[in-house]
């Protein structure tokens, strides 16, 4: 007998936008089978397949390998230290997630580039120039491990904290030292996250495309994803697009099963509370220098964005006509994204938590995920296929298309945030809603609105952020009339605009830092103010 | 004598602070009971050294042990839960309670000789997972037999136990106290714990101790 109060109708919806969600992605890549039948076998195509596989997977293995070792000794040492202005620490390292990776880049040109600030200070103070670092496979893994090193640092502190309090105390009692601490307490609450981690950042890096775009300084650090943009905007060869799509779709799928298995990467984090139990002085002083080094390997690209963007450039580009229908647009498929992810991830979360037959959740589950396999560039791919062979101009169907694709992006982490919580309100509230008669929206409204108020936040927030700074999924579909912050900048940057490109970039790090704080705190008052 | 002189404590916000005198001898089990929510677990804290009380003293014949951090303070911990790593064998368990300067050779006899006073000689292998409460509570009491510590602090050490077992471990407890002669402050809202164990009784109640 189930406690779950019996919603047939919340069931249904689901299922049928499960199915809506997974024809959509049959409908996609049908249309990429389709162009790559039908389009000529050109022989002159120079398109090496082999060797793309070969970079993507080193530059992904090898951020995934650093992003764990870097996101493992952050979180060991933020477990560890208590200082004036840790929360804030935390709040940027979190915010890794939403930062968009263009800005990242741009800063560590603007840090390690031939023109950037280390060059210029050995340049003056010595005379002579490191060269530039930031191009090539190290500017590449670097800008990677700031991001997703940072993002694993703060999933792994989540599981630092989540040590029940008598374990700790039982080895502070015994005296364990640092290593045998880490050994015996740390080891064992974040080993079992770090293969799921690893699978995300895996994919994250293999399907990195303004990193690789704006760093990769050639072809010979070309990845799968760049390749698509280049084979369809710069050579317009299309069979090489779909065969390089096809590629990048059978990788992530393989990723994706292999990850099906292992526990799941929990997405929302709470306030993190610094331990009593200080290690010892060698220990400590460690965790100092690395939190330090880590610090400013993070923060100085974001800060080198901010100085060189908010001078007399932004007043410049604030000019221009075209800059006020970019951040219009922005804005306005940002919302339009956040609000349709938040729907399409609250239905599916509450058919889910509505049931608990596996089949039924599985298949509740599943097309979300699909899309993981599906990145930004070879998604866009399928729907300017799609529109080119219903006879739509891209450019007609760009915002609908755009809108549609960065929420489905953003879905995943949606429905991964929403789901838990969702399945729990109704697990443990079960058998009292069904004893009190509640109807469907009585229950949403009077115990899991409230109850979900900042995970809707934080729906909302991920999904705008990711769409504010997307360059995917705009790059294939974006034209003189419709053009986004990101999009705009990219020109900037290929017009040799820096200054430009600076004042966008610092704009576009405001506003996702901004919606990122302010929106789940937003929410969560309202959601108060109903209670 | 382990004692708590004034001990005072109050979280932030509380108005009336947590006030405690008590005075455990050797060779006794000493125990402090209350309703949920009466500090228990506060004093507890106090006495292990994980919170830092705003005045008084506890000492140990004498010394003053306030300033001592937990991993010095001349003291076992026994909780509920959690006293052993589940991942770890049952020797590995123990052997946390040796300094890591102990000879391998010392270590492994100590260790041996520890699980069989508490009578789980043969399980050493096995990991901690795998035991059962009243299994994992005997292979806590022989690390404490090697932390070879003269106070013993239980914090509802048989809750979740069944009625068989918290027996036979309330004896071992109390055998193992007399035998090496532990300041042994038990923590408990059980009644019949208190009663089966203790000499000297102490209730919680009104933010303060009282001699029963």
């Amino acid at each position: 007998m189930t406690t779950l109060p019996i919603r047939p109708q919340r069931v249904a919806a689901g299922l049928v936008l499960a199915a809506a969600i997974a024809s959509l992605i049959a409908v996609l890549l049908w249309a990429i089978f389709n162009a790559a039948s039908a389009a000529p076998n050109t022989s002159s195509s120079s398109v090496d397949i082999p060797h793309l596989l070969r970079m993507t997977s080193i530059q992904a293995g090898l951020t995934t390998a650093i992003s764990l070792l870097v996101g493992t000794a952050l979180a060991w040492c933020l477990n560890r230290l208590r200082f004036p202005g840790r929360d804030l620490v935390i709040g940027i390292f979190a915010s890794a997630i939403v930062t968009p990776g263009m800005i990242v880049a741009f800063g560590m040109l603007s840090i390690w580039g031939r023109n950037g600030w280390i060059n210029q200070t050995t340049g003056h103070l010595f005379g002579f120039s490191i060269g530039n670092p930031a191009f090539g496979l190290s500017g590449i893994l670097f800008a990677h491990v700031i991001l997703d090193g940072a993002f694993a640092a703060r999933i792994l502190l989540a599981r630092l904290d989540a040590i029940p309090s008598p374990r700790l105390k039982t080895g502070q009692s015994l005296g364990l030292s640092a290593i045998q601490r880490f050994a015996i307490i740390d080891w064992p609450a974040i080993r079992g996250t770090l293969p799921g981690l690893a699978a995300i950042i895996f994919l994250l890096a293999f399907t990195s495309f303004p990193i690789v775009l704006l760093l990769g300084g050639g072809p010979a650090n070309q990845t799968l994803e760049v390749a698509i943009y280049a084979a369809i905007r710069q050579d317009f060869d299309l069979r090489a697009a779909v065969l390089l799509a096809l590629t990048q779709i059978g990788v992530c799928s393989l990723v994706i099963l292999a990850s099906a298995a292992l526990p799941p990467v929990p997405s929302a984090l709470g306030p993190s509370k610094a331990q009593s139990w200080s290690d010892g002085v060698l220990a400590r002083t460690l965790q100092i220098i690395l939190l330090t080094l880590a610090a400013a390997a993070f923060i100085l690209p974001l800060l080198s964005v901010l100085v060189s963007g908010l001078g007399n450039g932004l007043l410049v580009v604030m000019s221009r006509p075209n800059f006020w229908w970019s951040l219009a647009t922005s804005l306005t498929i940002g919302t339009l994204s956040a609000l349709l992810t938040l729907t399409l991830a609250l239905l599916l979360s509450l058919g889910r938590g509505a049931t608990a037959r596996p089949g039924l959740r599985i298949l509740l589950g599943v097309p979300v995920y699909a899309y993981l396999a599906v990145p930004a560039v070879v998604l866009s791919l399928g729907f300017f296929l799609l529109v080119r062979a219903l006879g739509i101009a891209p450019g007609a169907a760009a915002p609908v298309v755009v809108v549609i694709a960065n929420a489905l992006l953003a879905l995943p982490f949606a429905v991964a945030t929403l789901g838990p919580p969702l399945d729990a309100i109704t697990s443990t509230r079960g058998k009292l809603i069904r004893s009190l008669g509640l109807t469907s929206w009585q229950q949403f409204a009077l115990i899991e609105y409230p109850l979900l108020g900042r995970d809707i936040g934080v729906v909302l927030a991920l999904s705008f952020c990711f769409s504010l700074g997307d360059l995917g999924v705009i790059a294939l579909f974006g034209t003189q009339d419709f053009t986004t912050l990101p999009l705009l900048m990219f020109r900037a940057l290929g017009a040799y605009r820096g200054n430009d490109a600076a004042a966008i970039a610092a704009i576009l790090l405001i506003g996702t830092t901004l919606a990122f704080v302010a929106l789940p705190r937003l929410i969560e008052r309202l959601s108060n103010v109903r209670r | 004598m382990f004692a708590a002189d004034n001990l005072t404590f109050a979280y932030p916000g509380q108005i009336e602070p947590y006030r405690f005198w008590l005075e455990a001898h050797d060779g006794e089990v000493t125990a402090v009971s209350g309703a949920s929510g009466s500090g228990k677990s506060t004093l507890l804290d106090l006495l292990a050294g994980f919170a830092r009380p705003s005045g008084g003293t506890i000492t140990l014949d004498g010394a003053d042990i306030t300033a001592l951090p937990p991993e010095h303070r001349p003291l076992s911990l026994l909780l509920q839960s959690e006293s052993l790593f589940e991942h770890l064998s049952a020797t590995r368990n123990v052997e946390l309670g040796l300094s890591t300067a102990t000879p391998r050779a010392d270590t492994k006899s100590a260790v041996e000789a520890a699980l069989a006073e508490v009578g789980m000689a043969g399980f050493g292998a096995q990991k901690a997972a795998t035991l059962s409460g009243g299994q994992k509570q005997r292979v806590a009491l022989a690390r404490t037999l090697l932390r070879n510590r003269p106070v013993l602090l239980l914090d509802e050490p048989f809750s979740a136990l069944d009625d068989a077992t918290r027996g036979t471990i309330r004896t071992l407890v109390k055998e193992l106290t007399e035998r090496h002669r532990w300041h042994t402050i038990l923590v408990s809202h059980h009644a019949d714990d208190v009663a089966a164990l203790a000499t000297r009784r102490y209730r919680l109640e009104n933010r303060t101790l009282r001699l029963e």
